[in-house]
Parts: C-alpha cells; structure tokens; sequence
C-alpha cells in the first residue's frame, strides 16, 4: 500500500524536477544569448588605445593632423582570434551619409604592430554606397587595429579592435 | 606566374537603376612583404599592389591606397549606387611599375 502512493509521488517529483531543469536551461540560453549580443554591440578594443610607436604617430601626423578622433559611426569587424596572420578577413561599414553635400572621404586602417601599420587607405566618392567594405589583411602579431573614417567635412569617427593572432603573416 | 595582374569584377547578376550594389574585385598578386625568405634563404623582395582605381563610367568613383599588408591575390568589397549604365574599370599598378586592369558592365534589368 505504502509503496503504491510513494511510486506515482516520487514519478511526479521527478517530472517536476525535468521540467525545472528544461525551463532553467531555456532561460540560461536564453540569457547567454542575450549576453552574446552585448558583447558583440560593446566592442573589446579599448576607447581610445594609446599611440603604440613614431610610425603610427607619422601616420597620426601626417593623415589626421592632431584632429580628435571619436569613437562612433564606424564599425570594425574581424575575428577576435586570427588563426592565420597572412589572412585576416576585415569588414569595415559606417552609417555616415554618402551623398553630394556629406559623404566619407577616406577610410584608413592601421595594424599598430605591422611593419608597415597604414594597411590601407580606401578614398571613397559619394556615388559609393553607405560603407561596407571588405577585405583580408596580413597580421605579424596580435595587435589593436583602427579603423578611421575620414568625413568631407573633415571629422574624424573611429572604431578598435584588439586582434591576436600567432601565425606571423607578414615576415 | 603569368596570370599575376587579373582582375575579375564581380557585380550581382540582376541590377535595377537605383540599386546598390556589392562590387566584388579579387585580384592575382603574390602581395610579397620583402620579409619572407625562399626556399635558399634569399630574400623575396617587395612586390605590392600600391594603387587601385575604380571607374564608372568616366568618373573615379574610388582609390585605394594598398600595401603588402593586404592578402596575397587581394579581395576587396564595396557598395555602389547604380545610377546609370556603364563600365566599372577597375584599374591598378604595382610597386614594379606593372599596370593591371579588369572590367564588368553595369546592365539595368528590363523587366
């Protein structure tokens, strides 16, 4: 008798117990998805890294003057981790106008610890679509990259990563 | 390597007037640093893609600055606005002097 009403109690302890563990494990991805989105919106790189050495500052002298440069309407994106520094995908895009009175004048990108850190250097028209541009970059070494939009008007918007990588892509 | 220097320009297959577009370059280039070394220890000298034009039409509509940091056989994407028909010219120069050049037309769809 006893074990006939522990049997369907314990049955229904067990069904609650799956039950509690199916909607905790909903609500932690539910959570950790949540959480991954943060993470991609708030970008690792630092706010504003340091000048890391005299090229860069050549660079800094000789492209922006001195002028202050912001973080904002520029987003950098590249693989927190580069498998292979000879590779390295990068996808700059920016929300600043295109058009005839206001449009992105140049898009630069600096690898801080490259041989050579003015990777490139994208001179854009209006008649370019809103910025979305891609490309594959070497890496010697984990470094803070830059990306910085260079508008008509003469501001300066910028985003940072800081990418690692351990394959020496650039000798 | 003979074919080092061709460009392919690759536009989407239907464009509409007004459209903008993902304009696709991808180019053959070894992109060497000057860094590496061969097989014999000798170094490999610098031999870079410096300068990338993009033409629609008559008009420059981009110019890239490049160095060897960008990938050996460089891809590069952008947006364009479609505004009229044309050719998109993709002309560029090495650090040896060499000149390279690559097209695709820009068709409106007629339906």
């Amino acid at each position: 008798m006893a074990d006939e009403v522990t049997t369907p109690r314990r049955t229904f302890l067990q069904a609650c117990g799956l039950i509690g563990v199916a909607v905790a494990a909903e609500g932690l991805t539910g959570a950790s998805r949540e959480l991954a989105a943060a993470v991609r919106v708030s970008r690792p790189g630092p706010d504003d890294p340091p000048i890391p050495n005299e090229i860069v500052q050549r660079i800094f002298d000789e492209r922006f003057q001195g002028r202050p440069i912001t973080r904002g309407h520029v987003t950098l994106d590249m693989p927190a981790m580069a498998e292979d520094g000879r590779y390295v995908p990068v996808i700059i895009e920016s929300d600043l106008p295109m058009t005839a009175e206001q449009h992105v004048k140049s898009v630069f990108l600096i690898v801080d610890h490259n041989p050579d850190p003015l990777v490139t250097a994208f001179h854009l028209s209006p008649l370019v679509g809103p910025v979305a541009i891609q490309t594959r970059i070497k890496m010697k070494r984990t470094s803070v990259i830059r990306a910085i939009v260079e508008t008509s008007g003469g501001e300066l918007w910028a985003d940072y990563l800081k990418v690692e990588t351990t394959l020496n892509g650039c000798g | 390597m003979p074919e080092t220097g061709k460009t392919r320009v690759v536009l989407p297959e239907r464009i509409q007037r007004g459209d903008v577009i993902r304009v696709q370059v991808v180019m053959q280039h070894p992109m060497d640093t000057g860094f590496f070394r061969d097989a014999n220890a000798n170094i490999i000298p610098a031999w870079f893609i410096s300068e990338v034009r993009v033409r629609y039409g008559d008009a420059e509509v981009a110019r890239f600055e490049w160095t060897s940091g960008i990938s050996k056989d460089p891809m590069v994407a952008f947006q364009l606005k479609a505004d009229r028909e044309g050719l998109l010219t993709v002309d560029s120069r090495d650090s040896r002097g060499s000149a390279f050049s690559g097209q695709a037309e820009i068709k409106f769809a007629t339906t």
